[in-house]
This record gives structure tokens, sequence and C-alpha cells, in this order.
């Protein structure tokens, strides 16, 4: 009974694993694979060309609104990062990493409560939406994991190492550029890897909160396919994928993608 | 000037920390308090403040509690389903995978790296009308015409599985990688079965885990109206899409607001039903051994 008990759990796994990775994949490779068909959705396959990669370079829409995730994404990666490694390394000077925990809350506030809540707060202030509310409110969940990566790191970080840069000499600042900077480097690169990519493809605060002046690409998406299929869409989901793909791999590939994983 | 520099010294890391935790405060804090009062007050009033609940009582009509209702139902299909979904995967990359467990991995975070607009378009080739999948059921003979699987609830349910999937296997993922796999050697030494090898030493292990990833699953699923609203058609509604009417189309905010509030609080309440459970299932199983 054991021995047959124990098969089940030997043979059924990896069996449920595969089936999931098929579930995740299928669809994917669909995609992708119709992005370079000759022809429309009705039309079915026609052959391989890349009409529709030209096509979408040469639509004005779909540039701008990759210009207007860039720029956000640039903005909020940047902002949340000199904030949240400020705030790390500071608090550990005041000797009281507890405050640190309030951070959590951004990542564990569901973002439609943040996406009204900008909306709203904008609004009430009378300030238009636009990049200054999509870029708050991306940094805000940009902090959610900068500060927890950047402390996990930090608290790994030789005591010793410091107090041995202060004994010869150091300045606090010459401290914190010579040692504790590139120390934190694998955290740094991996939670603004996290955030711009974050940033780039979120939908629910950049569909509340761009207003009616500027389309991110995640916003330029949904309003495309709310009505068709178009294979314009699929050739920019697969550049998108491509980045994702090179942002995972890159993690991946300095080993730290564990520490993403620890924290998602 | 000596003094100016040492006070700026002193305050150095409160000053750095400051821009952090302001931010925290105006943008994610004022904000918070914003829903609350437009959920509390009375639209309309120019001079003074008046306070009322009737944006919460009107919650409880009948067309508000059955949209309620959808929600949660969807929020707890979809954990249930992601559950059993990344258990077993979880499971096997953390104890099984060994050499293969980076590379399956990364091929599991991949996907929902992108934007789940892509991920929910990617199943319009599969699902659609003429679609792969109902091209194959009329091929084979099994459904007379052509027919559009993007409709109703199953749709969304495999939409809403398919995005949150990688957020349960995680943190599941996480708790189980940690283990010490000795523990499961010894379980095995000491002539335990698979099944009890589960029950009294992977399960409990992992309990942490599953709570995360139910709170992981379940909170933004329930305010979730894209997915949904993609894949479902219109055959339903629920809170996330009555939010977003109200906010972008009839500018009803007040009533939207107190949407919102509620999109937080049910979750924390269905998790705590969940904390119940367990504590009540740790008590049962406490008394067989």
């Amino acid at each position: 009974m054991n021995l047959y008990r124990s098969h089940i759990g030997r043979v059924i796994t990896p069996i449920i694993v595969s089936l999931t990775y098929i579930f995740l994949y299928l669809p994917i490779v669909v995609l992708v694979v119709f992005s370079f068909n000759d022809g429309n959705f009705a039309q079915g396959w026609q052959g391989f060309s890349l009409r529709w990669y030209a096509s979408m370079i040469d639509s004005p829409e779909i540039l701008s609104a990759l210009k207007a995730s860039l720029i956000v994404a640039t903005s909020s990666t940047v902002l949340s990062l000199i904030f949240g490694t400020a705030a790390v390394v500071a608090t550990r000077w005041l000797r009281s990493r507890v405050y640190l925990s309030v951070f959590y809350a951004n990542v564990l506030i569901p973002d439609l409560v943040l996406a009204i809540g900008t909306l709203c707060l904008f609004s009430t202030l009378g300030i238009p939406l636009g990049y200054k509310s999509l870029i708050t409110g991306h940094t805000v969940v940009g902090l959610g994991f900068v500060i927890p990566m950047v402390a996990a790191r930090f608290n790994q970080i030789d005591p010793l190492l410091t107090e041995a840069s202060f004994d010869l000499g150091a300045t606090q600042w010459q401290t914190v550029w010579h040692v504790i900077v590139p120390l934190l480097m694998p955290a740094l690169i991996a939670s603004s890897l996290l955030v711009f990519t974050l940033s780039l493809d979120d939908f629910i605060i950049s569909f509340f909160c761009s207003g009616t002046q500027i389309e991110t690409l995640s916003v330029y998406v949904y309003d495309q396919i709310k009505n068709m299929i178009d294979p314009r869409i699929n050739a920019l989901s697969t550049c998108l994928l491509l980045a994702s793909s090179v942002s995972v791999m890159t993690l991946s590939y300095f080993k730290i993608l564990d520490q993403v994983v620890h924290h998602e | 000037m000596r003094k100016l520099r040492e006070m700026l010294h002193k305050e150095l890391p409160l000053l750095m920390s400051l821009p952090a935790f302001l931010w925290e405060f105006y943008f994610l804090i004022i904000p918070i308090v914003v829903i609350a009062a437009y959920s509390l007050l009375v639209p309309g009033v120019k001079d003074g403040i008046a306070l009322t609940t009737e944006h919460y009582l009107n919650l409880f009509s009948t067309s508000y509690a059955v949209i309620i209702f959808n929600s949660s139902l969807l929020a707890l299909v979809t954990a249930v389903l992601t559950l059993i979904i990344a258990y077993p995967v979880a499971y096997y990359l953390a104890v099984r995978a060994k050499r293969f467990k980076n590379t399956l991995l990364v091929f599991l975070i991949l996907p929902s790296w992108t934007s789940f607009i892509v991920q929910v378009y990617s199943w319009f080739y599969l699902l659609q009308k003429k679609g792969l999948i109902s091209t194959v059921l009329y091929r084979i003979g099994l459904s007379g015409e052509y027919v559009s699987l993007l409709n109703g609830l199953g749709a969304s349910t495999l939409g809403m599985v398919y995005c949150y999937l990688p957020f349960m296997v995680l943190p599941i993922f996480t708790v189980l990688d940690r283990m010490d796999n000795r523990l499961l050697e010894a379980s095995a030494d000491l002539g335990a079965s698979w099944w009890q090898t589960m029950k009294h030493i992977v399960v409990p292990l992992s309990l942490s885990g599953v709570k995360i990833g139910l709170l992981l699953v379940m909170i933004p699923a329930f305010g979730e109206f894209a997915i949904p609203d993609l894949m479902g058609g219109v055959k339903r509604t629920y809170v996330g899409s009555v939010v977003m009417e109200k906010f972008m189309m009839y500018r009803s905010w007040h009533s939207g607001a107190a949407m919102v509030m509620v999109s937080i609080f049910i979750p924390l309440l269905i998790i705590a039903l969940f904390s119940i459970a367990r504590w009540w299932w740790e008590l049962s199983s406490r008394g067989d051994a």
C-alpha cells in the first residue's frame, strides 16, 4: 500500500507540472507564431512575414504610448531606487529597522485601491491627471519592492567591513559610496529591473490615472483588443514578451532571481 | 559653521529617510484617507461637511449584493483552483526538481513578467470563434458549428487562473524550498507513507506560504475587472467593473469609493475565515496523533 501511494506522488506530480507548463506556454507560443503571419486572423496562416512589425513601427499611437510608458517606468524606477536605498541606509544608522516594514503595505494594497486613491487625491487637489499621477502611483509600488529587497541585502553586509572603513579614516559618505553601495549592487540591479518591468506592464494604475492626454502601452493594448484581434498587437506583445524575457534572464544569469522570488 | 556641519551630520540619517516616508504618507496613506472620506460624505454639499453612511447602506441592496457575491465567488474559485494547480508545482520545484529548479523557476515567472493584458490577449487566438480550439472541436466533429469560448464564467476563470498562478506558486515554493529535505528522509526512514509525510510534515510546514499565496491571489482577484471584462463578455458584473464604471463613466465617486473600501475588507474577511478553518484543522489533526 505504501509503495502504491508513493508511486502516485512520484508519477502524478511530474505530469501535473508538465501540464501546467504547457498551459502556461501554449497561448504564448500561438500568439508569437501569429505575429509573423502574412495575413490577419480570419485568413488563417498565410506564410511568414514581418509586415505587422513594420506597421507597428509606423503607427504613431504605438510609438507615443511606448514613449509615455518609458518615461513613467524610468522616472518611477529612479525615484523609488534613490528614495528606497537612502531610507534603508539611513534607518540602519538610526538603529531602527522596524519602520521599514510599513512599506510592505505598498505591495499588499491592491492596485485598484492605490489607483482610485491617487485619482481621488489628484482631482481633490485639482491637479490634472497625467505623468505626475502615473509616476507617483508607480513609485509607491516601486518602494514596496525596492525597500525590502535592498534591506535584505543590507542585513547581509558584514558590519566589520563598514567599521574597517571608518577605522581607515573614511568619512560616512566615502563609506556609503565605496563600501555599502558596491555591496548592495545585486539588490539594486534586481529591484530596479523588477520595478521597471512592473511599471511597464502595469495596467490598473495606468488605466485610472493617465487622464485624457496620455496613454501607456498596456492601456493602448486594452483599448485595441476590446474590439478585435489585431496582428499589430501580436507584434507589440511579442516585443514586450522579449523585453521581459531579457530582464528575467539577466536576473537569473546574475543569480539574483532568488531575491526577487523570495520577495514577490 | 562647524556647529551647522555637526548638526547636519547628526540629522543626516533622518534627512535621508525623509523622502521615502513623506512619499509613503502623501501618496499612499492620504489617498486611502481621501477614498474613505469620499465614501462617507454627502455629494454636492458646498458649505461645511455632511457625513452619511448612505453609500455603505446602499451596498446591502440586492443588486449590489449580487455583484459582491459574484466577485467573492470569482476570487474564491480562482484561489482554490490556483492552489490545486500550484501546490504540486511548488512541491516539485522545491523538492524534486534539483538541477532544473532554476530553469523551471525562470519559465514559471516569465509569463507573469509581461502585462496581464498581453497574457489575456494570448488566449484570444485559442478561444475565439474560429480560434484554435473551436476549429479543432469542429473538425473532429464534437461541435456542429464554430463556437466562441470567450464568453461566460468559464473563460473569466481560466484567464484569472492563468494570470494569478505564479503568485500562488512562488510563496509556497519559497517556504518548501527552505524546508530541510532531511525531514522527508527521516520520515521515510521511520516508515511513514507518502501520505503521512505529506499530511504531518510537508503540508503543516507550507501553510504560511499558502496563506501568503491566498492573500496575493484573493485580494487583487476580488477587485479584478479587466480579465472578466475582456474574457467573460458583459454577462456578469463584478466589484471591479462597477468601480470602473462609477469612476470613469458616471462620475458617481462617492458610492464608488464605498465599493473600493468594501473591496479591501471582504477579501480580508474571507482570509480570516480561512485562518479559522486552518486553526480548526490543526486542532483536529492534533487529535488524530
